[in-house]
Formats: C-alpha cells, structure tokens, sequence
C-alpha cells in the first residue's frame, strides 16, 4: 500500500484524542455551520453566493448564541445548586 | 392526473428519493437544481468525515453497545455506511469516550441532514410533478 494511502487509511481507523475541558465545547461549531448550511440550502427562493452566505451567517451566529446562553443558565444553576 | 402521469409521478418521486439516499445531494442535481446539490453534498459528506475522523470508522457500530437509532440516523448518509460497519463488526475498531460520543453525534447529524434533504427532494418532485400535469 502506498504511504499516502496508508497514511489516509490510518486516519479514519484510529480515533482523536479529546479531553474534557472547556474547548470540548468549540466541537459543537463545526455542527452548527453544517446545519445552518442545509437548512438555508433548502430554504432559500434562489441562492446567490452572497444572500446564500449572509443567511447561513445568521443562522449559525443564532444558534451559537443560543446554545452560550443555555450553557450559560445550566452552569448558573448547577452552581446555585452546588454553593 | 390520469393513471399512467399518477405513476410517472410515483416512480419519479422514489428515483429521487432513492438517488438522494445513495448520493447526498443527487436528487436535487436530478431536479435540476445544482447550486442546492453541490452545498448538499459537501456539507454532509464532511459532515460524515469529520465524524470518521474523530471517533474513527469504530464509531459505526452495529454490535457493540450503541443504540440501534445512532446505527438508524448514521445509514440515512447512504448505504454504502452498512460497507463500514461489516468492517468494524469484528470489534477491531472499537472507541470509546469522548472521541466515541462526538463522532456518533457528528455522523448520526450528517445522516439526519440527509434524511431532511431527501424528504425536501421528494417534496420538490411532487410539486414538478402536479405542475407538469396541471394538478
């Protein structure tokens, strides 16, 4: 097998190593911009780069800001509870 | 809408359907709506990979202790994932924690994605079809 192939190969078949800290939490971006991306695909009259890219923009930013203030109000209440 | 445009319109509507499952995005390019098919394709198939990429091919796992709705979201992708997880049926591949939990959350997203674009083209064909028959 040639190296990039092995190498390519060997990508997919052993796992990342990922700790448990608060930038596990930037994983959900990636996410977020895939959703926003077929959602506005689907949505949209016509798409034009530019119109297509505001849309999504909007969309990811909504859900990123969402989900900070769930996390948020979670950690608020988990250290209300906690205290 | 005679006998023979209802089945044009039946057979229509599942070719889609079907190509859709096969090839994210395949049948929006039926349809003729290219722009739609390119991002549809790309999004999900990175989408997909970034999940093999985290967790590895072990994070579709037909065996092991994943619940059968991760498996029924994860096969939306295509097919061709039943491929992978004759692969990593053998136990060769296993993973587990975070690398596990993220790569199933990444893969099994990316094939509802897909399940929500096939029924979007489904619907698109339904709609050509009532248009060209005058429904």
């Amino acid at each position: 097998m040639p190296i990039a192939d092995f190498l390519l190969t060997a990508t997919f078949t052993a796992p990342q190593t990922i700790w448990t800290n608060p930038a596990l939490m930037l994983w959900m971006l990636p996410l977020a911009a895939s959703i926003a991306l077929i959602y506005k695909a689907m949505k949209l009259r016509t798409i034009t780069p530019a119109n297509f890219i505001k849309e999504a923009g909007i969309l990811f930013a909504s859900i990123v800001v969402l989900i900070t203030l769930i996390i948020l109000a979670l950690y608020a209440l988990a250290w209300l509870i906690t205290e | 809408m005679t006998e023979s445009s209802k089945g044009d319109h039946l057979l229509l509507s599942l070719t889609v359907g079907l190509l859709a499952w096969f090839v994210p995005g395949a049948g929006h390019y039926v349809l003729k709506e290219k722009k739609r098919a390119v991002i549809i394709f790309a999004t999900i198939v990175s989408t997909f990979c970034a999940g093999l990429y985290i967790g590895s091919i072990g994070v579709i796992d037909t065996v092991g202790a994943t619940p059968w709705y991760v498996y029924a979201a994860q096969i939306m992708v295509s097919p061709m994932v039943a491929v992978l997880a004759h692969l990593t049926a053998g136990g060769a591949y296993t993973v587990y924690a975070w690398p596990n939990e993220i790569g199933q959350i990444y893969t099994s997203t990316a094939g509802l994605l897909n399940l929500l674009c096939i029924v979007n083209a489904i619907y698109l064909a339904y709609l050509r079809g009532t248009q060209t028959s005058g429904g």
